[in-house]
């Protein structure tokens, strides 16, 4: 009995953690295990093209309609979607810049991730599926 | 006289440049000031704008430095070098240049400028830097140029206020105050005319000037009436007190103290002839001790006039010019004249009494002498004994009378005549006169009396020598009629002058008392006075006898 009321107190606590905080996640056999928030800054923003391993990182995104990329972005690098965007349109405009690759929700990132080592998406926390690790828990407030 | 003119001109040309004077020194001034402000805030208003530049492209910058995106970086630093203030921008992130353009920097200098560049994600990240060179020699000619121009229009500001001020100064005071001088100047003084007051200066300061001059020009026409009149006056009690001066019979003469001559009318000149004019005698000549005969006299007037005040007057003989003539008198008057107490200066009027005098002196001879025998009289007589014994109290020293009276005189008369009995009388006086000296006195008392006073010597034995000539000359006959001689003898009573017993009076009743003594006792002989009554009695008769 008192078990159950142990995992109910749990379950109860997750689901609400699972609200307030986003994962990172990249594929299984990637062989970072970890990444500093300013690491998946650099990488999201476009400043590192490749994880610290050397090997080159495929950003994913999600929509624009999501919350999640707006509470992602507000939460990684304080600035809102609008000014990400202003962000990505003046690199592009530069030229030889391109934004994250842009999937319509988190089950298409987490698809993705899985089928593709050099992924790295962001989803809400989540029970995951194999194949697919977290590298960085970005918590929400 | 100076034109009213030029005065005037140069009036206007002291205002006008005054007032440009300080107009400039204003405009320099204010210029100096102005332009060095302006041309600071310039100059930092530029330096803001570059680094407001840096600002504005720092978010971008940031990006491109965050990425490392060349392309944006050199984006940046062309649209930076776009400016014209901008000569050479860079941006530099991990010590990698990822965007150059135009001039070279070179770190630090006066026209390096740059700016940290943060990281777009975080803040305490340093991403690069963006520096810039700026075009510090067309900041600076701008920021002249906008100083230049507010220094200008300031200039030109001043300019038109002091060229108003110009002509304000010169339409509301020079040109009213030249007017009125070109007025002034028509009016003479005396010709009553006046200034009128323009009804726009009533009230200011022009009105009060024209006001005041008028009533000026009132007050100096009175004046000038009653100069006039005064002039008119002096000139007339001028012209007469010059003709009483010229005219005058009596000489005027100004001295000084010291002798020297003011001045003097011709009288003067003509009267002591010893010079022609004024103008002939020489400013250092004495006057006083020319012209008169005892200076010492003269000058011891004025001194008196000089220190009593008051006019003191004398008879004085003052020399002529040729030695051959007589001196002549003056009758003098010296009174101080003029106000100068350190020069004191008196004047004289003198005329000329020598006619006057000679009068006189003949009148007094004629008083004095016996008219016919031309011996003094009594009363001549009698003022010399007066005379002698007063001056022989204080003197000392004696004198001697000798009474005369002669003998047969009434017989002679009443036989041959009065005529007779003159001549007899005229050489009894000749004879005396030829035995005296001229410093003895013989007088004829009247009738056949005569005195003698020997005023030189009381020697008895002189005396008595003197006496016995005397009755030896009137043993000479006279003729008395053309052929008739007579011998007319006298008695002569004589007395010695005794100091302390002796007056005018007695003197005489002794010499008297003598004669009669030699009379009683046969007469032809003399008798000296003796107070004992025992006179000394000589007779001729006897004597030859």
């Amino acid at each position: 009995m008192r078990a159950y009321i142990l995992t109910f107190l749990l379950t109860i606590s997750l689901s609400v953690s699972a609200w307030a905080d986003l994962l990172v996640i990249v594929h299984a056999n990637n062989p970072v295990s970890m990444l500093e928030r300013k690491q998946v800054v650099d990488i999201f923003m476009g400043r590192a093209t490749a994880f610290p391993t050397q090997q080159p990182a495929h950003t994913l995104d999600v929509t624009n309609s999501s919350d999640l990329r707006a509470i992602f972005y507000k939460n990684l690098t304080g600035k809102n979607e609008a000014q990400v965007d202003a962000y990505w349109a003046t690199l592009v405009f530069a030229g030889r810049m391109s934004p994250p690759e842009k999937l319509p929700d988190e089950a298409a990132v987490i698809k993705a991730v899985k089928n593709n080592p050099a992924a790295i998406g962001y989803v809400t926390r989540q029970n995951l599926p194999a194949g697919v690790k977290v590298v960085m828990e970005l918590p929400t407030p | 006289m100076v034109t009213p003119k030029l005065k005037l001109k140069s009036l206007h040309v002291k205002v006008s440049l005054a007032v440009a004077t300080g107009a400039l020194f204003i405009m320099l001034v204010s210029s100096y000031f102005f332009y060095q402000r302006i041309y600071d805030r310039s100059l930092a208003e530029s330096e803001r704008s570059v680094q407001q530049l840096l600002e504005t492209v720092s978010a971008t910058a940031a990006i491109a430095a965050y990425v490392g995106n060349k392309e944006l970086g050199q984006e940046v630093v062309g649209g930076l070098t776009k400016n014209d203030i901008v000569i050479g921008a860079e941006i530099t992130a991990n010590n990698e240049t990822i965007g150059a353009q135009g001039k070279h920097i070179v770190k630090g200098g006066p026209t390096y400028s740059n700016l940290k560049l943060i990281g777009p994600f975080d803040p305490k990240e340093i991403v690069g830097e963006l520096s810039v060179l700026t075009n510090l020699p067309l900041i600076a000619k701008r920021a002249r140029d906008s100083a230049l121009a507010t220094t200008f229009s300031l200039a030109a500001q001043a300019a038109v206020i002091a060229i108003l001020v110009l002509v304000l100064v010169y339409w509301m005071m020079t040109r009213p105050l030249s007017s009125l001088s070109k007025r002034l100047h028509g009016i003479i003084p005396g010709d009553g005319k006046r200034l009128d007051v323009q009804t726009k200066h009533k009230s200011d300061e022009i009105g009060l000037l024209v006001n005041d001059i008028n009533s000026l020009l009132t007050t100096v026409e009175k004046m000038l009436l009653e100069e006039r009149q005064l002039r008119h006056r002096v000139e007339l009690l001028e012209h007469r007190f010059r003709g009483i001066f010229e005219d005058s019979s009596a000489g005027i003469f100004l001295v000084r103290e010291d002798g020297t001559m003011v001045t003097a009318n011709p009288a003067f000149f003509k009267l002591t002839g010893k010079f022609n004019g004024l103008d002939d005698v020489a400013p250092d000549t004495n006057i006083v001790k020319e012209t008169f005969l005892i200076p010492d006299q003269a000058r011891g007037l004025i001194k008196l006039a000089i220190v009593s005040q008051r006019p003191c007057s004398c008879d004085l003989k003052i020399s002529s010019a040729n030695s051959d003539e007589k001196d002549r008198w003056v009758h003098c008057i010296f009174s101080p004249a003029g106000e100068d107490q350190s020069n004191p200066v008196v004047e004289g009027v003198m005329y000329d009494i020598t006619q006057r005098k000679l009068t006189e002196d003949i009148t007094r001879e004629l008083a004095e002498k016996d008219s016919l025998t031309g011996l003094a009289n009594r009363q001549a007589a009698e003022l010399v004994l007066k005379d002698l014994t007063t001056s022989r109290l204080q003197t000392g020293g004696g004198f001697v009378v000798m009474l005369i009276d002669l003998d047969r005189f009434k017989f002679i008369n009443d036989t041959y005549g009065h005529d007779a009995g003159d001549w007899v009388l005229k050489t009894v006086a000749d004879r005396l006169h030829r035995r005296v000296r001229s410093s003895d006195v013989i007088a004829r008392l009247g009738g056949d009396e005569f005195l003698i006073i020997l005023t030189q010597t009381d020697n008895r034995l002189k005396v008595k020598e003197l006496a016995e000539k005397l009755l030896a000359d009137q043993q000479q006959p006279m003729e008395v009629q053309p052929g008739f001689f007579e011998t007319v003898a006298m008695s002569i009573g004589i007395a010695f002058y005794d100091r302390k017993e002796d007056n005018e009076t007695s003197i005489r009743k002794h010499a008297d008392q003598a004669m009669y003594s030699v009379k009683r006792n046969g007469k032809n002989g003399y008798a000296i006075y003796n107070p004992m009554g025992k006179h000394d009695i000589f007779i001729a008769n006897k004597a030859l006898s």
